[in-house]
Parts: C-alpha cells; sequence; structure tokens
C-alpha cells in the first residue's frame, strides 16, 4: 500500500485553503464545526420563521401543505443534528483538549475525518431542495407515512441516508472523546477532578457511541423498505410501523440528552467562574450527569403514550419519566447553590447562564405534566409539547451554547465580546424566546395539534398564534445583533488576555488564542478548579499571575500533521450515499458510482492507515497520530 | 422542594434583627404579588368555551385527565415560584459589588443535597401512584355499564364510523366523520387505521389514542352533556393532516335511537335528485367508492382498501359513506357546513378545498387539466339535489 501513500504527500500547508482542508488541529476543526453549525442553525431559523408566518393568521396561504411539511421536517432535523449537535461538538473540539491539558484529542485525523462527513451528510439532506423532494414526514418520519405507496420521491431517501452519514460523523467523533478524555488528562487531572464540561462531553460521547447504532439499525431498514422492497416497517407487506418508533424513540430519548448534557456543563463551568465560588457539591453533579445518561435509557416510550401500548407499558415510563425529573432538579439546586453567597459578576455570559436555568426550569416542569400519560393524552402532539421542548432546546440547549459562545469566544479569537450588544442580543433573545414559545403552552391545551399548516378561526388559536409569530421577530433581531457583535468585537473587540474572567479552568493558563501546540509543558494539575489553585497560591507568595504560559518555538513540539485522507474518505461516504438517490431515469448511473464510492472510501482508509507521520524532510519520530506524549 | 441555606446565616452579619422583620415582611408581600401575578397571567390564556379546548370537559374521562393536569400545574406552579424565587434572589443578592473579596469557598452541603434529592423523590411517587391509579381507571368504561361499541377507522384524510350493533338489536350503521353517540353512556371505541397512523382525539370529551394499522386500539368517553363536540387526528398523516376532523354529536338516548332506527331507509327522491342519483351511480362514477344506501358487504370494502393501496393509477379507493349524508352538519372530514353552495364547490374542485385529497387524486371524473371535474354544472346540480335528499 506503500505506492498510495507516496502519490499524495503529506500536506504542509500551514496558512490558507488547503490549510483548513487538509487541517487535524482540534482548535481549527472546532471552529470549522462552529461556523458551519450556525449557518445550519440560521437555515434552520429561517425555516422556523417560514413556519411562524404561515400560522400568524388563519387559514394562511403564504406556502402549500407540502412545503409547510418540508418546513417543519427540515427545521427540526437542521436543528437537531446539524446546528445544536455540532455547536456542541464546536465545543467539545475546541475545549477539551484544553481543558484536560491535552496537545489534540486521540485520532486527530478522525476528527476531521467527523467533520468533513458532518458537513457532507448535512449538505446532502440539504440539497433535496434543490430537487423539491425535501423531506416531509416529521423529523420522527413515522412509518407507514414514510413507505410506499404513502411517500412518493425522494425525500425520505435524502433524510435516511443524509442522517446516516451524518450518524457515522457523530459516532467516529464520540468515540474519539471518549478514548481523549479516558486517555490524554494531564498528570494530576483525576476524573473526579475534571471540569463539568469534561464530565458531560464524555457522559454525552458515551451515550452518543449506545444511540446512534440503534438509529443506524432503524435508518439501514428504511432504506431498505425504500429501495428493495424490505417489509421491516411497511404494514403493506406486514411489516410492524411500531417498531420504527421504537427504534427511533430508543435512539431519540438519549438524543435529547445528547443535546442538552453539553448545555449543562458549559453553565455548570460558567456559574462558578462569575460566582467565585467552587461548583455546590461537584460529586452530586457529575453522578447526578451520569443518572440522567443511564435513566436517559429507560424512558423511550413516554414518547409513544398513545400508540396503545396499554396501561402496564404506560405505567412503568410515567413513573421512569417523572423520576428523571430528581437528578435534573437536583443539577439546578446545585447551580442555585453555587450562586447562593458568591460574588456574581452579571455579565452577558452569566445572564445567559441564569437565562438558561430560569428558562430549563419551565421546560422541566412542563416536562413533568407529560411524563404522567393521561394527562399527556391530552398534550401529545399538540403545541404543548412544542413549548415544552422549546423550553428545553432553546431555552436550554441553544441557551447554554451562547453562555459557552460568551464564555470561550476569548479564548478562541483573543477578543472579547461587547457587553452592550451582548446584553441587547440576550435580553432579546430572553424576551422573544417567552413572547414565542409561552403562549404555545395554551395553544396547545386550547387543543392546537402539531404539525398543522392550517387551522380555522371558531377556535380562538388567533390571537396566541400572531404573538408567537411576532415572538419571532423579536428572536429573529436577537441573533441578528449577535452576528454584529461576533463581527465587530472580532475585529476591533477588546484584547482578552489570556484569563479574562479569573476562571478555574487549565484552557485559561495559555495566551488566547491558544498556541498551535496548546501546553509548552505538560500541566501537573493540583485539583479541582486547579488554575484558581495555583493563582490562589501566588498570591500568597506575593506575586500574581498576569500572564500566560510563555511560548516556545512549535518546530520543538511534535504535533500531528495534516492530511488529505479524512475528506478524501469522507468524500467516497458521501458518494455512496448519492448512489442510494439515483433513480428513474438515471438508474443505471447506481453501480457506475456505488463501486467508485467504495473503491474512494477503500483508498481512503488505506492511505489513511499508511500515512508516513511526518512529510518528507520534517523531524519528529514515525509513531502514530495522537499528539500525546 | 424549599431551596435555603437558613438565611439567617448569611444574612446576619449584615442585617440587624429588626431590619430582618421588616425585609421578611417585605419579602412574604413581595412573594404573594408574584404568585398572584403568575397565577393571573396563568389563567389568562386558557380557553373554557372553544370547540377543542381541554379546559371545557363534558365527560368523566376529559375531567380525570384535567384534574390530574390542574393538580400537576399547582404543584408546578409552587415549584416554580420557589424555584425561580430562589434562583432570581440568589442573582440579585449575591451580585458583586466594588470591593468584594473572594466569597467563603463552599463546596457542598450533604444534609442539603439529601434533603433536595430525597423531597422531590417522595412528592414525584406520590404523584406516579395518583397517575398510575387514574391510568389503571381509564382504560376501560366502569364495569357493568351500557357500553356503545363502535368502531373507528382513520383514512387519508377523513374518519369513519362502524356501529357493529347500534340500537341493541343488531342494527349496522356506517358512517362518516361525525358520531352521534347518545348523552350519559360510555361509548367504547375500536381504533384502526387503513393506511398510515392517524390519532382520535375530542379533547373536551377524551384525550387521544392513535390509529395504527396493524394494530387494534381503543379508548372510551362519555358525554355528560348533549352538543357537537369536535376532534381532529393529532398525529401527522400526509398533506391534508390539517384538515382532518370529525364531530362527536351528543343527542339524548331516544333522539339517538330514531336516528339508527331511519338509518339506511329508501330516500324520497324528487325528479332532479333522481337524475343525480343516475349521475351518482353512472358518469360520475361516484359509487365507486362512495355509498349511499347503507353499509357495504366486506367484499366492497376490501376491494377499495386494495385499489388505493394498489397505488395512485388506480381510482378506486375507500370513500365515506354517504347513506342519510343530509342528516349530518358538515362534510369533507369537518371542514365544510353542509349546504348546496359548499357541495358545488366540493364537488366541481376537491383540489382548491382539501390539497392532495384522493378523490380528485384518483377517481376518472378528475382527471382534467385542472383537476376540476369532467360533469357538467346541471349534472353537478343534480347530484347535489340528490345528495342532499339522502335522508
Amino acid at each position: 500500500m506503500a505506492t498510495i501513500t507516496e502519490v499524495l504527500e503529506r500536506p504542509a500547508n500551514a496558512t490558507g485553503l488547503w490549510s483548513w482542508i487538509t487541517t487535524v488541529d482540534h482548535k481549527r476543526i472546532g471552529i470549522l464545526y462552529g461556523v458551519t453549525a450556525f449557518i445550519f442553525f440560521l437555515v434552520a431559523g429561517i425555516e422556523a420563521g417560514i413556519i411562524r408566518m404561515q400560522l400568524a393568521v388563519p387559514e394562511n396561504g403564504l406556502v402549500s401543505p407540502d412545503v409547510y411539511n418540508q418546513m417543519f421536517t427540515m427545521h427540526a432535523t437542521a436543528m437537531i443534528f446539524m446546528a445544536i449537535m455540532p455547536l456542541s461538538a464546536a465545543f467539545f473540539n475546541f475545549i477539551i483538549p484544553l481543558a484536560i491539558g491535552a496537545r489534540d484529542v486521540a485520532f486527530p485525523r478522525l476528527n476531521a475525518f467527523s467533520y468533513w462527513s458532518f458537513l457532507f451528510g448535512a449538505l446532502l439532506i440539504h440539497s433535496s431542495f434543490l430537487f423539491q423532494q425535501a423531506p416531509d414526514a416529521g423529523w420522527f418520519s413515522y412509518a407507514p407515512l414514510t413507505e410506499e405507496p404513502y411517500s412518493i420521491g425522494k425525500g425520505i431517501d435524502f433524510w435516511a441516508l443524509g442522517l446516516q452519514v451524518l450518524g457515522v460523523a457523530s459516532l467516529a467523533a464520540a468515540f474519539n472523546f471518549v478514548v481523549t478524555i479516558i486517555n490524554l488528562r494531564a498528570p494530576g487531572m483525576t476524573m473526579m477532578r475534571m471540569p463539568l464540561f469534561v464530565w458531560m462531553t464524555f457522559v454525552t460521547s458515551i451515550l452518543l457511541v449506545l444511540a446512534f447504532p440503534v438509529i443506524t439499525v432503524g435508518l439501514i431498514e428504511l432504506t431498505m423498505d425504500r429501495s428493495f422492497g424490505a417489509h421491516f416497517f411497511n404494514t403493506v407487506g406486514g411489516g410492524d410501523p411500531l417498531m420504527w418508533q421504537h427504534l427511533f424513540w430508543i435512539f431519540g430519548h438519549p438524543e435529547v440528552y445528547i443535546l442538552i448534557l453539553p448545555a449543562m456543563g458549559i453553565v455548570s463551568e460558567v456559574i462558578p467562574t462569575f460566582s467565585r465560588k467552587p461548583l455546590f457539591g461537584y460529586p452530586v453533579v457529575v453522578f447526578s450527569g451520569i443518572v440522567i445518561g443511564i435513566m436517559g435509557w429507560a424512558v423511550w416510550s413516554h414518547h409513544m403514550f398513545t400508540v396503545g401500548l396499554g396501561p402496564v407499558a404506560n405505567s412503568v415510563f410515567t413513573i421512569t419519566t417523572m423520576l428523571i425529573a430528581v437528578p435534573t432538579g437536583v443539577k439546578i439546586f446545585n447551580w442555585i447553590g453555587t450562586m447562593w453567597g458568591g460574588s456574581i459578576k452579571l455579565n452577558t455570559c452569566m445572564l445567559y447562564a441564569i437565562g438558561f436555568v430560569a428558562l430549563f426550569i419551565v421546560g422541566g416542569l412542563s416536562g413533568v405534566s407529560h411524563a404522567v400519560s393521561p394527562s399527556d393524552a391530552q398534550q401529545q402532539d399538540t403545541y404543548y409539547i412544542v413549548a415544552h421542548i422549546h423550553y428545553v432546546l432553546f431555552g436550554g440547549a441553544i441557551f447554554g451554547i451562547f453562555t459557552g459562545i460568551y464564555y470561550w469566544f476569548p479564548k478562541v479569537t483573543g477578543k472579547l465580546l461587547d457587553e452592550t450588544l451582548g446584553k441587547i442580543n440576550f435580553w432579546l433573545l430572553f424576551i422573544g424566546m417567552n413572547i414565542t414559545f409561552f403562549p404555545m403552552h395554551y395553544l396547545g391545551m386550547n387543543g392546537m395539534p402539531r404539525r398543522i399548516y392550517t387551522y380555522s378561526t371558531e377556535y380562538g388559536w388567533d390571537f396566541l398564534n400572531l404573538l408567537a409569530t411576532a415572538g419571532y421577530f423579536v428572536l429573529f433581531v436577537g441573533i441578528l445583533v449577535f452576528i454584529v457583535n461576533v463581527v465587530i468585537s472580532y475585529k476591533n473587540g477588546k484584547e482578552a488576555g489570556h484569563d479574562p474572567w479569573d476562571a478555574p479552568g487549565l484552557e485559561w493558563t495559555i495566551s488566547s488564542p491558544p498556541p498551535s501546540y496548546n501546553f509548552a509543558q505538560v500541566p501537573q494539575v493540583l485539583g479541582q478548579d486547579h488554575y484558581w489553585i495555583v493563582k490562589r497560591q501566588a498570591e500568597a507568595a506575593g506575586n500574581p499571575i498576569t500572564k500566560p504560559e510563555p511560548f516556545v518555538d512549535p518546530e520543538t513540539i511534535h504535533m500531528p500533521n495534516p492530511s488529505y485522507w479524512p475528506i478524501f474518505t469522507a468524500f467516497g461516504l458521501l458518494l455512496l450515499a448519492v448512489s442510494f438517490l439515483i433513480e428513474f431515469p438515471w438508474q443505471y448511473l447506481k453501480f457506475p458510482i456505488a463501486i467508485p464510492a467504495g473503491i474512494i472510501i477503500f483508498i481512503g482508509v488505506m492511505g489513511w492507515s499508511f500515512e508516513p507521520a511526518a512529510p518528507e524532510g520534517h523531524h519528529g519520530d514515525d509513531h502514530s497520530d495522537g499528539g500525546h506524549h | 422542594m424549599r431551596l435555603a441555606p437558613p438565611r439567617t446565616r448569611i444574612d446576619a452579619n449584615k442585617i440587624k434583627v429588626k431590619d430582618r422583620a421588616g425585609l421578611r415582611k417585605i419579602r412574604i408581600s413581595q412573594i404573594s404579588v408574584m404568585v398572584l401575578l403568575i397565577v393571573g397571567l396563568l389563567s389568562v390564556g386558557c380557553d373554557y368555551n372553544s370547540h377543542m379546548t381541554t379546559w371545557g370537559t363534558a365527560g368523566p374521562v376529559a375531567e380525570k385527565q384535567a384534574l390530574l393536569f390542574n393538580v400537576l400545574l399547582w404543584v408546578m406552579v409552587v415549584v416554580f415560584v420557589l424555584v425561580e424565587g430562589a434562583l432570581l434572589y440568589a442573582a440579585i443578592k449575591f451580585r458583586r459589588k466594588p470591593g468584594d473579596g473572594l466569597p467563603k469557598q463552599v463546596h457542598g452541603n450533604t444534609p442539603l443535597e439529601i434533603t433536595w434529592t430525597v423531597i422531590p423523590t417522595i412528592l414525584i411517587l406520590a404523584l406516579g401512584v395518583w397517575s398510575v391509579q387514574t391510568l389503571f381507571e381509564l382504560d376501560k368504561p366502569p364495569a357493568g355499564s351500557d357500553v356503545l361499541e363502535v368502531t373507528a377507522t382513520g383514512h387519508q384524510w377523513w374518519f369513519e364510523f362502524e356501529y357493529p350493533d347500534a340500537d341493541g338489536n343488531g342494527t349496522f350503521v356506517t358512517t362518516a366523520n361525525e358520531l352521534k353517540v347518545p348523552v350519559g353512556r360510555p361509548v367504547h371505541v375500536n381504533l384502526l387505521s387503513d393506511d398510515v397512523l392517524h390519532s382520535f382525539w375530542i379533547p373536551r370529551l377524551a384525550g387521544k389514542v392513535d390509529m395504527v394499522p396493524t394494530r387494534n386500539n381503543h379508548l372510551w368517553f362519555q358525554a355528560d352533556e348533549s352538543g357537537v363536540f369536535h376532534g381532529q387526528c393529532a398525529e401527522l398523516c400526509g398533506r391534508a393532516h390539517a384538515l382532518m376532523k370529525f364531530r362527536v354529536q351528543a343527542v339524548p338516548e331516544d333522539e339517538y335511537l330514531a336516528w339508527v332506527a331511519g338509518f339506511g331507509k329508501e330516500p324520497v327522491l324528487s325528479a332532479q335528485a333522481a337524475q343525480g342519483q343516475l349521475v351518482f351511480n353512472g358518469e360520475g362514477g361516484c359509487v365507486v367508492c362512495h355509498s349511499a344506501t347503507g353499509p357495504d358487504s366486506p367484499a366492497t370494502v376490501d376491494a377499495r382498501v386494495q385499489g388505493f393501496l394498489s397505488g395512485l393509477e388506480s381510482p378506486v379507493a375507500p370513500g365515506p359513506n354517504l347513506t342519510d349524508l343530509a342528516t349530518r352538519g358538515t362534510f369533507a372530514a369537518g371542514i365544510l357546513d353542509l349546504n348546496r353552495e359548499n357541495l358545488r364547490k366540493w364537488i366541481t374542485d376537491p383540489e382548491s378545498v382539501k390539497s392532495g385529497n384522493h378523490m380528485s387524486g384518483r377517481a376518472t371524473v378528475y382527471q382534467t387539466p385542472d383537476g376540476t371535474t369532467k360533469l357538467n354544472q346541471k349534472q353537478v346540480s343534480n347530484v347535489i339535489e340528490y345528495l342532499l335528499s339522502l335522508k
């Protein structure tokens, strides 16, 4: 195989487009993830706007029912798989190695592969718009609506195959972070000294590793049904539509925690920093996160209370679902406990963290009301649930992500985000979010079902719908202010310095933005809140720390080299997915595309495996990737 | 549930005893104002009068479900006020002032942790026990009651209702989109679907249960007052999901029995209506999917379902049974009032009323460039006359 690797020399560009395409630096990949995911966040946000404008008045004809169904399907799919998850992944990538004192993740090229697969999968699903065949059966795609003869066209295929590619990306990334967190911690960083964000990333990654295979199986079976006439879920052929629901929600409920746990991790770091107090009950917060991760597997059927599983199954899932409120509540109490008696700095970042807690309480409480299956019978598939998930995922996950952006932007760019614009941004989002989503509780209890493109005026839903639409525009302006803030602050923002918040984490010991090698010397971790300990000791000794760790010549440090293979292999994966989408009159192209796709993946993996660690003439020893020492 | 390291411990050094009492008084009045505000705000959006509201319960099933929700709601309000109050209080009270030093570095408090784990657990288990009781209670109609059996089948995009024994004497009745039931009697509904998932939901009478092909689900409800109760499909079922509605008409027992007795009686047809019947059975081809003379044989029903499943090319599909149509208040799955004008609109151009409907998609008579009917206006008028005589 050596011949393959001789054809393509290992790239060595440090700047320019190729340096980004071939990068394996976790920080650059983190930025790629963040920017790409934010763009998809905007796309999904526009789709939400179309939904809200269609529903602004009764019997509106702005979009056709088909387009409306595509909008809510793509809004949810994009927000979950292409915005929130990869935005969390952006933080995992950028922050985790810094927070545990490592040079990079365990498998830097696999990390690059994750990003490119994510990008290609996301583009594949969105390309369905070009063919006017966007998926339209909801983000849950319940069978048999997704099957012949009810779903004609390629929308569901785009959805299933795109998610499959995104799943590969998520799985690869999750394995990478599990290995990184277990193996690459700096000396002294025991598990129970890890920052909460690292802990929650760890739990999330394990959930991903266990949950994605389930949806992968489901998607393969769905693709089998659609492409080869199998009958896994197709009732016409005797398939079982509930099997899809079980598979989907055994994945789907842990997925909810995959979305929220990283945000909880972020908030658990920000609240202590700006309260100048260690996290209240650190072990309890850690274990409640783990318990949520485990219990998340025992509640999936609460999404299926109305499908007729019978009172025994519904009782069990009622109780397990109610109980999951306990560890969630414990986290909230501990956050408030951290603030209690602290010295709280109410800057934008902390406002977002407090906003997260405040809104998540609402989502958590409404969650209890549909954990109870008889009560849920009136709420399932109504706007009450829409309100709930947006309090949890917008008020929760998105607010958590904004907390993270305001917290770590200085580390990533070296510049502080503007506080005035930041506060305008926060209040617009906070108020806009409540105007948009709080009325939906009422709409649901007043009988408005979800996923209807029109409603008649006789049911009294007009005003609250109009109000929700008005709220959307407040959110829209809020997001614009955020974008302006990022652009202005990136260009002319205040210099952040290495440690603008007097923060406890390892990442704040090095300069902002961090050097390519992260830490010149492997840090020796002294305890929980390492940097606080170091700074307090230095203060006590009379020479407070004012500077980051000194720079060293990067040439003296062995770092993983850039590589063409990750994007090459990911491209093969994309082609393979595309080959399934080809149909009449181009069906004879199926195999001519699938076979080269397989060959590309094969060559990619081989080239990757046999790639020399360093380009010709560059020093550094010839061991495999890793950047560990 | 109450969150607090005791207030006195934190405030003691800063506030004199007298002030503290004053502070407490203010706090109590502030909290009660806040609670009143929240309660006021909470009730402002609740609709007790509309046809779809879950608040305006009219039967035991919806009532028990609403009671459970209402109790949970009040528990939620109390928890909300306490926890958000503590959060807000902490954020304001402990904000950094210039010159503040490092606060006391507290790492946790085990008794407190245990308290706020155990109390919610007990609260939740107590609510859980009650929930499970309600769940089993609502599973079946009370034993020994005089239950009316109905089978509801979901179709894209309308509801079919069959009464295997409508009057206790074995009378079989088939209708669509309007379910007539006697007041005060439990109705046990078997839920089926011929195509995709649907969900059967009458907010004022009972929470929803899905209609799942391959499964035989059921629910029951009882209307304690006479009136019209609106229902709507609550599970995404394709393009016209939003327009898939139905109504429950609860009427006194004798009125109900009179309706059953009159079902399928030979209608009195005027000359024009007789012309319409000819179009209905002949050129219009309506009868291929719609029966208008009583229930269908199982073979006919099966043939229509198979026609539908065999794809868009087949002009055959199950259509609402139109027997006694003129006794209904609405048609087209509850979206149009039954009158001449609406019938003309629907028969002439169904696509403009209900995008994606299988009638204009499949029936031969609608295979025109713009999807409107091949029948001329005279024929349409005659069909309308015929339909309005079906009683």
